[in-house]
């Protein structure tokens, strides 16, 4: 079994904003999504998912609607709003900076 | 942000289907856990198993949801109310008491704030009221005196503390003309005095320099209600005559309502809306003559300007007086006196003490609801320990149990409230006549402030110990089942103890003050006055100088009105005098010379002067001692003569005979004329009720002093009322444009003068039973759950033996050993408060012995009725059922 790390603080909003990128998931998806993508190394604790979609939803930066899961059960999608794309990609890009800048301490120290 | 709002306000408002929806959604989660496991190959029941491992607390991921959503705190506290409510409606009994309880005290709290509100802390409605003072002279004789006209001219026109200055003296008028005359409260007043207090007129202007002059005085400023009840609230009043004193007045001014008299000392009249006419004061005769002294002062200071430094400054300024005019402006002090303590410094004494006893009371309530709140935290024990089993925090259960002293606190607060409206009507009812702004006493914005601060407070106070102490509770003992011995700690016990000993010993302070208040009132009542107060009728009356313009036709009136009264059925002998005892009345006499006495030079010599006719001494049933009353031989033309109170005698003619003995206030007498012989003397009339005697005083026969403001007395056979309409009429056919004013009985004069500690005594009183009530009921919970508790012990000792009357005593023992300690703590504590009240008490010393041992008596008493009850049921303990339950 693959070696799972803890998540970084504040790194769980991106990765919830950009598994919504390509469309709109369900929580469990967004978790197995995350954990597939990852290699298995990252892994959402449902304990902290639901909190952190909450959270998300009350900020405006994605929006929930009920639909019908692949086995015709109710199931509460999320999806990102005009907000949420900005808002992923400054993360982005801030998380990008951070790396590099990280990296570059590491390498020339 | 607006976003924001919206979801939180959403999220509240569908609370139950965004619940619903999240239980919704994580049982999908769930479910779509368990289906993964399984097709990775596991069983139903392991993968059921593990995903609820992996998932961890439900209810824990549904909390830091709520918490995500930003209304957790919100909804932790419905909760809680909702919970507490469940609570308390189960526990009718309970709840009822500590609501009823706290509702008392709080309201009695409210009650009395909205006094101190209305009368301490509310501004003065004038412009600026910090800044306005008042100003007074001092001398050893008179601590407090009002000024001499030239005086506050001089003072006016040196200072430089003052943006501006004014004077203003008692003139009460006559109105006639249309319907019967009537007496209305009036005062002279400078120009600038509306200035000076800072309110204009609505109509019109006030007096000018102009008006201070002699003759230009026929002007009037008159009050809103006079305008709207005389005048048909005319808006061209301005210019109208108005007949005062049977002369033509110019009304030139009307005062807006809520124009307030600041009050004043010289023939006093209550602070308030009391003043219905303004006349023109003005300044004739000769202004070297400085020993009258009759008008009072009042300033604005200029902003900066402190009243110490104002005070030096017109200290200076009557330094320089002196030098010019050292016979009348020597040997005086100015005071500078804030307007504010003027009008209520003498009432703040008394309302710190009621809102510190009252004070009391809340805190006894506070300490009772605490003590409630622990023996019901003992018995709520499971409970509270199968929530911390649950894994609620301890926090939470602090929380939970806080909201619901809240809940009763706060409701209490409202049903205070409720009774604090009746409260302060019936308050406002029972005070002193002359009572500063007792009409700015409502229940208000500050007062509700006030209630639900107190509530709030009062909740936290008594729900925080028991709320703690009960989320110490240990899950594992609090679970045992049998709640019948579940030891309630050590601790817990001493501190109830505690709490009741405090609440007795709150107790007892307030018992000892409302004892210290009724021996006062009672000495006050018992105390000789120096006149027969029942049976007598008294009125006043006001001769118009225009009509009555000499000493004949003013005598002869009184004489006309006496005989008249003398003529009708029931009336025992009737009189005139220039006052009646205890009504504000202070006219001094100073420097005459005694006959065959050398006048020391620094020993002047001083008495009060009054007036009066024949009948005054008889009908006032003051005693004549030596020589004889008046006569009607006394009149203009005839021997100088005046009658002494017994204080004169024993201070001119010590040891002699005073009847013959002569005065003067000549100070080269030549002829007989010159001189006054002392043709009787009367009894002590006390000059305050509670004074411990009188000044020396004498009269002047009213037939050659010829006063003209007079004050009837007409003593009667049976009720002086029924004489009322007799003394109308018996004026009216005299003169009918005379008015009839102050009809009222003597008692009613000497009742009011007791009205200011019958006051404090009936609220002390009150909040003394108040107090013990509680603490009895106090003594009574904390006896009656330590019984319970013991019930199985005593059931042993029953079995081996003991008899029904030991357990009795063994259980009032217990109650008298909580209310000793009590009684010495509360006894410490009065001792040492005893100071306070000094300035309220009289004849009665703050260590009474008599009260200390009805108070302590009274508490012992009130302690074995407490605990008489669960004595009963100790005493009746059932070996049996004991048996069968260990």
């Amino acid at each position: 079994m693959t070696e799972k790390i803890e998540l970084p603080q504040g790194t769980l909003d991106l990765l919830i904003l950009r598994t919504l990128l390509p469309g709109a998931q369900h929580g469990w998806a967004i978790s197995e999504r995350v954990q597939q993508v990852s290699s298995e190394v990252l892994s959402i604790q449902q304990g902290s998912l639901y909190p952190a979609l909450h959270r998300l939803e009350r900020r405006g930066w994605i929006k929930s609607r009920w639909g019908t899961s692949d086995n015709n059960r109710r199931a509460k999608y999320y999806e990102l709003t005009q907000r949420g794309r900005n808002q992923l990609e400054l993360e982005t890009e801030a998380w990008r900076k951070l790396t590099v800048a990280v990296e570059q301490v590491l390498e020339g120290a | 942000m607006l976003d924001d709002l919206r979801y939180r306000s959403h999220a509240l408002l569908h609370h139950k289907q965004v619940e619903d929806e999240l239980d919704e959604e994580l049982r999908f989660h769930f479910d779509k856990q368990v289906e993964k496991y399984r097709r990775s190959g596991m069983s139903e029941e392991e993968a059921k198993r593990r995903a609820r491992l992996a998932f961890g607390g439900h209810e824990q991921v549904k909390e830091d949801c709520r918490e995500a959503r930003g209304t957790s705190f919100i909804e932790l506290t419905l909760d809680d109310a909702r919970y507490a409510f469940r609570q308390l409606v189960a526990n009718p009994t309970f709840t009822l008491v500590m609501v009823l309880t706290l509702a008392l005290s709080i309201g009695a709290n409210s009650a009395i704030f909205s006094v101190i509100n209305g009368v301490l802390l509310k501004r003065l409605p004038y412009a600026q009221p910090e800044r306005l003072v008042r100003i007074f002279l001092s001398n050893n004789e008179y601590p407090k005196f009002p000024l001499n006209p030239w005086d506050f001219l001089d003072f006016r026109a040196r200072n430089h503390s003052f943006e501006s200055m004014a004077a203003f003296t008692r003139g009460d008028v006559q109105l006639s003309g249309e319907g019967e005359p009537i007496r209305l409260n009036g005062f002279g007043i400078t120009s600038g005095y509306f200035r000076v207090l800072g309110i204009h007129p609505q109509i019109g202007r006030e007096f000018d320099f102009q008006a201070e002059v002699p003759g230009n005085g026929l002007q009037a400023v008159i009050s809103d209600r006079l305008w709207r009840t005389r005048f048909g609230a005319d808006p061209n009043v301005i210019g109208r005559k108005v007949t005062l004193n049977m002369q033509p007045f110019t009304v030139i001014g009307v005062m807006p309502r809520g124009t307030e008299h600041p009050g004043n000392v010289y023939h006093s009249l209550a602070y308030g809306e009391s003043v219905d006419v303004w006349w023109p004061f003005s300044f004739g005769g000769n202004s070297n003559q400085r020993g009258s002294h009759f008008i009072e002062g009042i300033a604005r200071l200029k902003p900066g300007v402190s009243v110490e430094q104002a005070k030096a400054e017109v200290n200076a300024v009557m330094g320089q007086m002196a030098h010019e005019h050292p016979n009348g402006d020597s040997g005086w002090n100015v005071l500078v006196i804030p307007l504010y303590s003027e009008v209520v410094g003498a009432t703040r004494q008394m309302l710190l003490v009621l809102l510190g006893a009252v004070g009391i009371v809340l805190l006894i309530a506070c300490v009772n609801a605490a003590n409630l709140l622990l023996a019901r935290a003992s018995a709520r024990q499971q409970e509270i320990a199968v929530r911390l089993a649950m894994g609620a925090p301890r926090l939470r259960v602090v929380r939970q149990l806080l909201t619901e002293s809240l809940i009763i606190s706060v409701t209490g607060g409202a049903l205070g409230l409720g009774l604090a409206f009746g409260g302060v009507r019936a308050l406002v009812a029972l005070l002193p006549a002359d009572f500063p702004r007792a009409h700015d006493i409502h229940v208000s914005g500050p007062v509700l402030v006030f209630t639900l601060l107190v509530s709030v407070l009062t909740g936290i106070l008594f729900g925080l110990a028991p709320a703690m102490q009960a989320s110490r509770t240990d899950p594992k003992q609090g679970l045992k089942h049998n709640t019948r011995t579940t030891t309630t700690s050590r601790y817990q016990n001493r501190l109830r103890s505690a709490l009741v000993v405090a609440e007795v010993g709150l107790a007892c302070v307030l018992l000892i003050g409302a004892g210290l208040m009724l021996r006062t009132l009672l000495n006050l009542i018992r105390l000789d006055p120096g006149f027969q107060e029942d049976h007598v009728l008294t009125a006043s009356i006001s001769l118009p100088h225009n009509r009555y313009n000499s000493g004949e036709l003013t005598a002869q009136f009184f004489d006309r009105l006496a005989a008249k009264m003398n003529a009708l059925p029931g009336v025992e002998s009737a009189g005139a005098g220039s006052d009646l005892p205890w009504t504000g009345y202070d006219e001094n006499a100073g420097g005459f010379n005694i006959e065959g006495k050398k006048s020391e030079a620094n020993q002047q010599t001083h008495a009060r002067y009054h007036m009066a006719t024949a009948g005054y001494f008889s009908a006032m049933g003051i005693p004549l001692l030596q020589g004889r009353f008046f006569t009607e031989g006394d009149k203009k033309g005839a021997p100088q003569v005046i009658i002494i109170n017994h204080a004169m005698a024993a201070k001119y003619w010590p040891g002699e005979d005073a009847i013959g003995k002569r005065i003067t206030f000549d100070d080269n007498p030549k002829k007989d004329d010159d001189w006054m012989r002392v043709v009787g003397v009367v009894g002590d009339v006390k000059d305050q009720p509670n004074s411990p005697g009188a000044e020396p005083s004498f009269w002047w026969s009213e037939y050659q002093a010829s006063e003209p403001d007079m004050s009837i007395a007409v003593r009667t056979k049976s009720d002086p009322r029924q004489v009322a309409d007799g003394l109308r009429n018996a004026v009216h056919s005299l003169d009918p444009e005379l008015a009839v004013a102050d009809v009222k009985q003597m008692n009613q004069v000497a009742d009011a003068s007791i009205s200011t500690p019958r006051f404090t005594f009936v609220l002390v009183g009150l909040f003394a039973g108040l107090a013990i009530l509680l603490a009895g009921i106090g003594a009574y919970g904390v006896i009656a759950y330590t019984v319970a508790q013991r019930t199985p012990e005593f059931g042993l000792r029953v079995a081996l033996g003991a008899q029904p009357g030991d357990l009795l005593r063994m259980v009032l023992t217990q109650s008298v050993r909580l209310a000793v300690p009590g009684i010495v703590v509360g006894v410490t504590l009065a001792m040492s408060l005893g100071r306070v009240l000094q300035s309220l008490l009289y004849g009665v010393h703050p260590a009474d012995p008599i009260i200390l041992i009805s108070v302590t008596l009274l508490v012992l008493i009130v302690s074995l009725l407490a605990s008489y009850a669960p004595a009963r049921r100790a005493a009746l303990a059932d070996p049996m059922s004991t048996l069968r339950a260990e």
